[in-house]
């Protein structure tokens, strides 16, 4: 994870001599710019970044917490600038506060699941629990 | 591995301040998926010497029984290869006519429908394997969801080409470790015969001029496209604030690099690669797979190594495996050592090579004189409390 914390790094050394350095990519990286995504000068444009954190939160609403989960760790310098990209941030929070949730509802249902046993679900139990639901499907028959 | 010294003239760096990273950032995933399929061994306790009821295209030919002589799996062993590898060649000859058709939009949505396969179905399995091997109470609903979400997140960290690096890098190790999990499940002769002629394979697809991974590599580089296969790229590498110049393999047409290396510094992409993956439909569940294998330079000059590279080292560590841990470590310390060995030529150069050769050869003879050699003097040394 070292290489992503350092281009994490939103704000490269102001001080580089410019004149010095012929390399325009460079001057990109070197200058005070607040990059929005988490991969820094190696990831997406402001602009790309508005249409990817809208389509991500969009479509994370088919079931798909886990695609709300990664557009915020993808965005998380929008998360933590609070006053930069405010379009992205927008989506951003949304997306992380239905993860939230999603992440709440789900866990509650599977520690219900998983803690109550069959004392609270009585038979039912034995026919929701995954191996038994593979053993009927022939889903493990592998090894 | 070029530096252009006249666009950084106050810093001293030299090749050794990037060239550790750099390994480390292609030796971190390999080792990871390595780890991860000797620990899915080890946990699922695959009997190497049952018969498994496993079938694929590798072993269409000759299934292994325990009955036969050693020298008819030998024979059936050569015979399942053979098909194996005619099958893959066969494959990678049709993707070599679909990118000369330019049907790239079909690669990659047929790459993006492997991956969804690939994690769905052979995740979904493993996961279930695992399930009930350690009896985790999780309900039918709750793992559906978890891994629909799993396999289409990693449908578009495959399918994107703009995608958080460390997500789509997980997901290619993830993809890796599945398909090489279900490799190891292959009969034992069958595995070592196949390893030793992908590793022929892949020195006359890269190196020979007929060969269809050289043909694709010549067509990309002529195109100045990315050839849409799964490949995994290590993260570029930035220093002093500028990315590694390095002279990739397009611009050795020009003899001036300078102007070009200044037009690549503007455009930062990092380049995005996937695979196509034939489906064997008869064969339940492991599918044949062509992967890109070799290791080349990126766009951007960050290393690129093909995802065929990562399960095949995994296949045989997981083999190893299924033998004792010791067999495990000398094929690690093996592959580990042959990876760099291609690396060094690489940087020498500078055109895609195959990386499969060296290592797997390597891998295979200490494997044998591991298992051999080494194990009867430790378990002597260690039984008579001289050593160890």
């Amino acid at each position: 994870m070292e290489e992503a914390s350092r281009s994490d790094e939103p704000n490269r050394n102001p001080n580089i001599d410019r004149s010095s350095n012929p390399n325009p990519l460079s001057s990109i990286i070197s200058s005070a710019h607040v990059w929005p995504t988490i991969d820094g000068p190696l990831g997406l444009t402001e602009e790309a970044s508005v249409d990817y954190a809208r389509r991500f939160y969009k479509f994370g609403f088919a079931l798909l917490p886990w695609l709300w989960a990664v557009n915020c760790f993808y965005f998380w310098p929008v998360l933590r600038h609070s006053r930069a990209f405010p379009q992205i941030r927008n989506h951003v929070v949304r997306s992380a506060i239905g993860f939230s949730v999603f992440t709440a509802l789900l866990s509650a249902w599977a520690l219900t699941f998983s803690i109550g046993g069959e004392e609270l679900f009585g038979p039912v139990w034995d026919k929701l629990v995954m191996y038994n639901v593979a053993d009927r499907l022939g889903l493990s028959g592998l090894a | 591995m070029d530096r252009n010294h006249h666009q950084r003239p106050r810093s001293s760096s030299s090749i050794l301040d990037s060239l550790g990273e750099e390994l480390i950032g292609i030796l971190t995933p390999v080792s990871i998926c390595m780890f991860t399929v000797v620990l899915l061994v080890c946990l699922l306790n695959s009997d190497p010497s049952s018969s498994s009821s496993f079938s694929s295209i590798a072993t269409a030919a000759y299934s292994e029984t325990d009955s036969d002589s050693p020298w008819d799996k030998l024979l059936g062993a050569l015979l399942n290869s053979l098909v194996f590898v005619a099958a893959i060649t066969a494959a990678t000859f049709l993707l070599v006519l679909l990118f000369y058709l330019r049907c790239v939009a079909f690669l990659k949505l047929y790459m993006g429908f492997s991956a969804f396969v690939v994690l769905a179905n052979l995740g979904g399995e493993i996961s279930v394997l695992l399930i009930d091997r350690f009896r985790l109470p999780i309900d039918a609903v709750t793992f559906s969801i978890l891994l629909f979400n799993f396999s289409v997140v990693g449908v578009f960290a495959v399918f994107l080409s703009r995608f958080s690096i460390l997500i789509t890098q997980g997901y290619l190790v993830v993809i890796g470790v599945l398909v090489a999990y279900f490799f190891t499940m292959l009969p034992e002769w069958t595995t070592w015969v196949l390893l030793v002629a992908l590793a022929v394979y892949d020195l006359a697809a890269v190196l020979l001029p007929v060969g269809p991974l050289r043909l694709l590599v010549e067509m990309a580089i002529s195109r100045d496209e990315d050839i849409p296969a799964l490949v995994y790229e290590a993260r570029p590498v930035i220093r002093n604030n500028n990315l590694v110049q390095r002279r990739v393999w397009r611009e050795q047409r020009s003899n001036h690099n300078d102007d070009v290396e200044n037009s690549e510094a503007v455009t930062v992409v990092r380049s995005e690669i996937s695979v196509p993956l034939i489906d064997d439909s008869s064969s339940r569940p492991e599918s044949s797979e062509t992967f890109l294998e070799g290791i080349g330079l990126g766009s951007s000059g960050a290393i690129k190594l093909g995802l065929g590279d990562f399960i095949f080292y995994s296949v045989l560590v997981g083999r190893a495996a299924m033998y004792d841990l010791m067999t495990v470590y000398a094929c690690y310390l093996a592959i580990i050592a042959g990876l760099g060995v291609t690396l060094m030529l690489l940087s020498v150069y500078q055109k895609a090579l195959p990386a499969l050769p060296v290592s797997i050869m390597l891998g295979v003879v200490f494997y044998f004189l591991a298992r051999l050699f080494l194990e009867v003097f430790v378990v002597q040394c260690s039984s008579n409390l001289v050593m160890f």
